[in-house]
């Protein structure tokens, strides 16, 4: 009787597609992942209807949260509109019934995403839960997952400085675009998943609960509102974001809102000639319908 | 059939995401009872949390007979236990796993049942991942020997347990990572 299912007479599955007793394992994990910033515990990642590799770690975490009366938003890549967020979007509909789907950042209590942190800070009443492929940041520098976790637990990261090191010695700057190493909480560093480093500083003291789930590996690991989160950096070299200025110096724009302080994807043309546009899509409408009304008034 | 709510999947749903918030903002009350139907906290939490795979210790009796088939759970001493049931009353005269280095979440988490979480005499300043800035907690009813072990407990981060305490009907988090001070003396 423990934990009994709950499936609706309408629907052959139980709300949120996983059994309660798989539920229940994630939570547990999720709490400790949450209890300890930064360090990845491990859980029985289960089978889903799709591919390992295409959000099934985030997926789970999504079905063990979710609630009748949440608002769900998916996005992939910034975008609500790619083939990896409307599939998983349509899923969480189907296996949930009551549940709202939204692409407003503003309205949502859960945020399912994969590579971005939406531009629009969050807030206190939501969670972010990010798709990883590759949890660990020190496979890189070690294979065996035994002497990483032991490099974790004593916070030994020399290796990877060293990794890091050898960037700058080639070529002048640390080379990660995306998946940059991040130290939580003067700890574990965590592979923050394949968002842009314009994302990293958004995870430090955040305002909402940051939950990472990498079903491959088999692995969840959180970053706690309001806990420090910082890029491996020297001090010497300090950490930057990308540069999305122009060769005279400007600031470029996206070509559709307008917008200046936004994460731009860019896109080449069969011509060659390239445009810049906010990769989330959230964003870039909400700058649009703000710019709208100025264009009606006089000047 | 007439199944009490925290044996059912929605409640236990919500009761989850109320441990999710308690967790991520450690100090911060969180009120449980109008969702458990009037259920005790502590007993919500566990039909939350508990299935076959957890083994369970409860070495103030404080668990029902008739509610540890429902649990589940493995009875299991104090020592080698995933998941304590005390009296917050009490003092704490156990060693729970503190984990290991490899896997710190082998650490247990420690449900303390205490008179009242957010009013009493004891006042405790909280800071660390979670808390922006400082908050303050109220208590009652929790033995002044649980902070003293809880600080030896914890002292050797990433090992340490997380205490969730809890009255009938609201619970509060104090994860590993928590600094407390009572009445400015550092513990």
């Amino acid at each position: 009787m423990n934990a009994m299912s709950h499936t609706q007479a309408d629907n052959a599955y139980n709300f949120g597609f996983l059994d309660e007793y798989a539920k229940k394992e994630v939570r547990r994990a999720i709490l400790k992942a949450i209890a300890i910033p930064g360090y990845q515990v491990p859980y029985a990642s289960r089978e889903m209807p799709m591919g390992r590799g295409f959000g099934t770690g985030g997926l789970q975490l999504t079905l063990s949260l979710i609630g009748p009366d949440e608002v769900v938003k998916v996005i992939d890549q910034g975008s609500d509109d790619s083939v990896n967020a409307v599939n998983l979007r349509r899923f969480i509909e189907m296996t949930c019934p009551g549940v709202s789907t939204t692409t407003a950042t503003t309205e949502c209590t859960l945020i399912q995403s994969r590579h971005r942190i939406p531009e629009l800070p969050l807030t206190a009443q939501q969670i972010i839960v990010l798709q990883v492929p590759y949890p660990d940041p020190l496979v890189v520098v070690e294979p065996s997952e035994d002497k990483r976790k032991i490099m974790h637990g004593e916070a030994d990261y020399s290796r990877l400085l060293v990794k890091l090191y050898e960037d700058i010695v080639k070529f002048d700057e640390i080379t990660i675009s995306h998946r940059y190493p991040t130290r939580i909480n003067g700890h574990y560093v965590i592979d923050p998943s394949p968002i842009p480093r314009w994302d990293v500083p958004k995870l430090n003291d955040s305002a909402a609960l940051t939950l990472f789930g990498a079903g491959r590996e088999k692995k969840i690991y959180a970053v706690p509102p309001h806990t420090i989160a910082e890029p491996l950096a020297f001090s010497d070299v300090p950490f930057r974001v990308e540069d999305f200025r122009d060769e005279q110096g400007r600031r470029r724009a996206c070509a559709r809102c307008g917008c200046v302080d936004s994460f731009l994807d860019e896109f080449v043309a069969d011509s060659g000639s390239k445009t810049y546009q906010c990769s989330d899509s959230d964003w870039c409408d909400m700058q649009l319908q703000q710019v709208k009304p100025l264009q009606g008034k006089p000047a | 059939m007439n199944v009490e709510r925290i044996w059912q999947a929605d409640v236990q749903q919500r009761v989850f995401r109320e441990l999710v918030e308690a967790f991520s903002r450690p100090g911060d009350i969180r009120e449980i009872g109008d969702c458990t139907n009037g259920a005790d906290a502590q007993r919500a939490v566990l039909a939350t949390l508990m299935d076959g795979e957890m083994t369970l210790a409860d070495p103030h009796g404080q668990i029902a007979a008739a509610d540890w088939p429902l649990l589940q759970a493995k009875p299991g001493a104090t020592e080698s236990a995933r998941y304590i049931v005390a009296d917050g009353r009490r003092a704490p005269d156990f060693q729970p796993l503190l984990g290991s280095l490899e896997s710190p979440e082998f650490g247990a988490t420690v449900l303390v049942e205490i008179d009242c979480v957010g009013e009493g005499a004891l006042t405790l300043e909280l800071a660390g991942p979670g808390v922006d800035g400082k908050r303050t907690l109220c208590l009652a009813g929790l033995h002044p020997d649980w902070l003293a072990r809880r600080a030896d407990w914890v002292g050797g981060f990433p090992l340490g347990v997380d205490l969730l305490l809890s009255d009938a009907r609201r619970l509060v988090a104090l994860p590993r990572t928590t600094r407390i001070r009572i009445s400015g003396e550092a513990l």
